[in-house]
């Protein structure tokens, strides 16, 4: 029987609990996977050659036989589930992470082998995990590049053209009828967005069906966001008298990604003690994406990590909110530079608060920004301030000025409760709709995630 | 801006039906003023959408902060918040990880004089409002240990008013309330003042019909004394059979008590050291009758009292080890629990480890609790139709720093899941009850 060679004792020093339950899709899989993590559900289970297997007792007659391979990760289950990975999966995790999963040296039963050494002869062919990016990697064929980029252009250009046409519909028909518009009025569009190589554009509109149910001043949103595209679509048609810096935005806001390598031999690296303020991980589609958000203590500077991860994939988690790390980035082109990468990570250290500012202090920063990159519906915010209920959630600073929580963001009780209706340092996502808290700073100095 | 509410109007009409209204940003160029490339686009709608577009950015830049007035803040809390590991342990307990130790948490964390760390407080609340009524211990453990902060969040959010029904209930809760806010006076009232408790549930008892089970559930929380037995002897002869059945519960749970020494006139009878030729053993010889004064004492038989079958002799066997006095065996038979246990008792093992496990965790009796998942954890008692839910209990009663917390079945063999779980649930006992001590 061949299966994967052995790498569990290399594997299991990096799992933990904290690891396996951030893999968890959601958290009521959390919840339902710790409480069936106990022997009393699984009367067999074993673990060997850097693979565990198990068998769960579930409402069926037949067990759910739940498999992982630890290189991966990667798991099968034979229950019904759509999630992914399901609660069987992670609830043989936690058992193992909590070592109640025996090395069983028989190594795995039939119907655990079959799945794992298909698994390891899939392997043997892309040794590398990484999907095969074409635009990661450097052009062999320089000439042929050229060609592909200019295919692409003229693609997305007839697509912006084909987009404006329908946001011009949609303004000449009116929104009125958008409420009764079901899914596929957006999905459309966006479909025929990824077709014309605007990965970005076609995002930005699939998130648009659930604009005209987002209760009151509906209207007005989705009159924001056709706007905003509108202008995208004549900034691309007139990009060639744009800027430098402004034509970066418009090509990354549509799709266009630059190659990693590009980014980091375009600017100077910059080094500094970054903050690591706060992060935010978003699920769409089966992708998941984790933002993290960063200011230096000495250049004052913001900076945004993005990372992504297949659903049921760990996202990357070497920076921890609440400390410090010395390290230099590289920032992407753009009108405002707010998207880096790391280029050295030198040191962590244990960080203090940052200085939360006012709240006019960060409207007059935003609109700075806005002023360079109009798209911008995000913005880094630090701020000094007290939550308080009017009766929606907002935060007030000091001098009495006042922004609401974002609807989305829910009740925001623990902010409340550490709050006690004293000033906390506060950091988040600003955004139109309100301020969405992510972290704030307890009295003893210490980070809490929201 | 008067123009941006005129601008969503007629986009929602449609520009085939509405006109574009005017706008303009006050600095700004008006859209379609002179310059190359400023034309209006002949298209109504791309105007609007020009125009929108303009007022968005400018809107979205030029918001004004708003006004709010500053919250009550919380009364300062004497007591120190748990430690970060401790909260971090919490945070796991309100997450799914053995939801069933967060009394525990919160019984130690109050023993300690500690609060829970402010952010866990929403959670908390949530968990202590859903389970109530039937936990009302865990919400009147919830406001204590939740300090000034839970009562603060308290008044912000109408659905914890509980918390502040512990801190302020007065003689008016008692009076005029109804059956949980006369539960929740009783539990502050049995918690300060034990004596004043008992007083007024005998003044009220006559009154009280189906509360009484509720006094008894309160009495239930708490220490017992002796000054609690007539009470609960007379109850013994109740109307009610669920009052008959607490009554028999707390009076096996009390030192000392009548019913104890019933008890163990019964269970000597059934149980006693015989001198083997290599080693002394247990021999037992379970209840062959079954009489009126058994059941005012609260021992049930299973198949109407006939006895006739073993297993229903076996039962109530294991129903008087249950509720007799764990210092009958020691004092009868002259050694401490461990060797008691170590004593050869054969196939009866398992039915041994189930009755005196119940009897350690009712009577809270710590030195037998570790004498018997010492013995659990060394593969003892085995047998799987008793012992795994018992195990499970006592895993979860005995005092994690004095018992093992490994296992010493022979590491060859499997080890059986309920050892498992034992095992998993003392460490993480063990390292929770050290973090509060941070």
């Amino acid at each position: 029987m061949s299966v994967p060679p052995d790498r569990v004792s290399s594997v299991a020093e990096r799992w933990d609990r904290e690891r396996v339950l951030a893999l968890a899709p959601d958290a009521p899989s959390q919840r339902t996977a710790q409480s069936l993590a106990s022997g009393r559900a699984w009367p067999a289970t074993g673990a060997g050659t850097g693979a565990l297997w198990g068998e769960c007792r579930g409402s069926a007659t037949a067990p759910y036989r739940a498999v992982v391979d630890l290189s991966g990760p990667a798991y099968r289950c034979t229950c019904p589930s759509r999630k992914f990975p399901c609660k069987h999966v992670l609830a043989l995790l936690l058992l193992w992470v909590g070592g109640a999963v025996p090395e069983d040296a028989a190594g795995p039963p039939g119907w655990a082998a079959g799945w794992l050494t298909a698994r390891a002869a899939t392997a043997g062919r892309a040794p590398s995990g990484e999907p095969e990016d074409p635009q990661a990697t450097a052009p062999k064929d320089p000439k042929a590049a050229a060609r592909r980029a200019q295919q692409r252009e003229t693609r997305v250009a007839s697509g912006l053209a084909e987009l404006d046409r329908w946001l011009c519909d949609q303004a000449r028909q009116g929104l009125a009828a958008s409420q009764q518009a079901g899914y596929g009025h957006w999905d459309d569009i966006a479909a025929r967005m990824v077709d014309a190589q605007a990965p970005g554009l076609a995002e930005r509109l699939r998130a648009l069906a659930s604009v005209p149910h987002s209760g009151a001043g509906w209207d007005g949103r989705l009159l924001e966001e056709y706007a905003l595209l509108h202008l995208l679509a004549v900034a691309y048609r007139r990009q060639g008298e744009l800027p430098p810096p402004l034509r970066e935005t418009v090509r990354s806001r549509i799709g266009f990604s630059l190659r990693q390598a590009d980014v980091l031999a375009g600017g100077p690296p910059v080094r500094d003690h970054w903050q690591v303020l706060a992060r935010r991980d978003l699920e769409q589609d089966r992708i998941r994406a984790r933002r993290t958000w960063l200011r230096g203590r000495k250049t004052g500077r913001d900076a945004l990590l993005l990372s992504f991860a297949a659903a049921g994939q760990p996202l990357d988690d070497s920076l921890t909110v609440g400390t410090d790390a010395d390290a230099d980035l590289v920032f992407y082109p753009g009108a405002v530079p707010l998207r880096a990468v790391v280029l050295a990570k030198h040191d962590d250290s244990h960080g203090g608060p940052p200085d939360g500012g006012p709240v006019t202090g960060l409207l007059a920063g935003y609109a700075a920004a806005l002023a360079a990159d109009p798209w911008l519906d995000s913005w880094p915010a630090v701020v000094q301030v007290t939550p308080a209920r009017a009766p929606a959630p907002v935060v007030r600073d000091a001098d009495g000025d006042a922004l609401p929580l974002h609807p989305g963001a829910g009740d925001c009780w623990p902010l409340f409760a550490l709050s006690g209706g004293r000033p906390v340092t506060l950091a988040g996502e600003w955004a139109p709709r309100g301020l969405w808290p992510l972290t704030a700073w307890d009295e003893g100095g210490r980070a809490v995630p929201l | 801006m008067s123009a941006w509410p005129d601008l969503v109007t007629a986009s929602l009409i449609g520009t085939e039906r509405a006109e574009v209204p005017a706008t303009g940003v006050p600095g700004l160029p008006a859209p379609g003023g002179a310059g190359p490339g400023r034309s209006v686009p002949d298209d109504p709608a791309a105007a609007l959408l020009d125009r929108a577009a303009l007022l968005t950015v400018a809107r979205r830049g030029g918001r004004p902060a708003g006004h709010a007035e500053p919250p009550p803040a919380a009364e300062p809390d004497p007591a120190p918040a748990a430690s970060p590991p401790a909260g971090r342990r919490l945070a796991r307990i309100l997450g799914g990880e053995h939801p069933d130790l967060l009394a525990e948490w919160l019984t130690a964390a109050v023993a300690c004089d500690r609060r829970v760390p402010a952010h866990l407080l929403p959670a908390l609340l949530d968990r202590a409002r859903r389970v109530s009524p039937s936990d009302p211990e865990l919400r009147r453990l919830s406001a204590e240990a939740g300090g000034s902060r839970a009562r603060w969040l308290a008044g912000l959010n109408p659905a914890w008013t509980f918390v502040t029904a512990y801190a302020g209930a007065g003689q008016d809760a008692w009076r005029l309330g109804g059956t949980s806010q006369r539960r929740g006076y009783l539990t502050a009232l049995r918690a300060r003042d034990p004596g004043a408790a008992r007083e007024l549930i005998l003044q009220s008892w006559e009154a009280a019909g189906p509360e009484r089970v509720m006094f008894l559930s309160v009495m239930a929380n708490a220490a017992l004394s002796l000054a609690d037995e007539p009470l609960l002897e007379a109850a013994l002869d109740d109307r009610d059979a669920e009052v008959r059945g607490w009554a028999a519960c707390l009076l096996a749970r009390l030192p000392g008590s009548a019913l104890g020494r019933r008890m163990a006139k019964r269970a000597l009878g059934c149980v006693r050291v015989d001198a083997g030729v290599l080693e002394d053993h247990l021999v037992m010889s379970p209840p062959v009758q079954w009489d009126t004064a058994m059941r005012r004492d609260g021992l049930s038989p299973r198949g109407g009292g006939s006895l006739q079958q073993l297993d229903d002799r076996t039962h109530l066997l294991l129903e008087i080890l249950a509720r007799t006095p764990l210092r009958t065996w020691t004092r009868e038979f002259g050694r401490p629990a461990e060797q008691i246990l170590g004593l050869l008792s054969g196939a009866w093992a398992p039915v041994l480890f189930t009755g005196w496990s119940r009897a350690a965790m009712a009577q809270r009796d710590q030195e037998w609790m570790i004498a018997l998942i010492n013995w659990a954890l060394a593969g003892g008692p085995t047998g799987a139709r008793f012992g795994a839910e018992t195990l499970r209990q006592l895993a979860r009663r005995v005092d994690p720093a004095r018992c093992a917390r490994e296992t010493a079945v022979s590491r060859g063999a499997e080890i059986p899941a309920p050892i498992r779980d034992a095992i998993s649930v003392l460490r993480f006992r063990y390292d929770m009850l050290k973090e509060l001590q941070l």
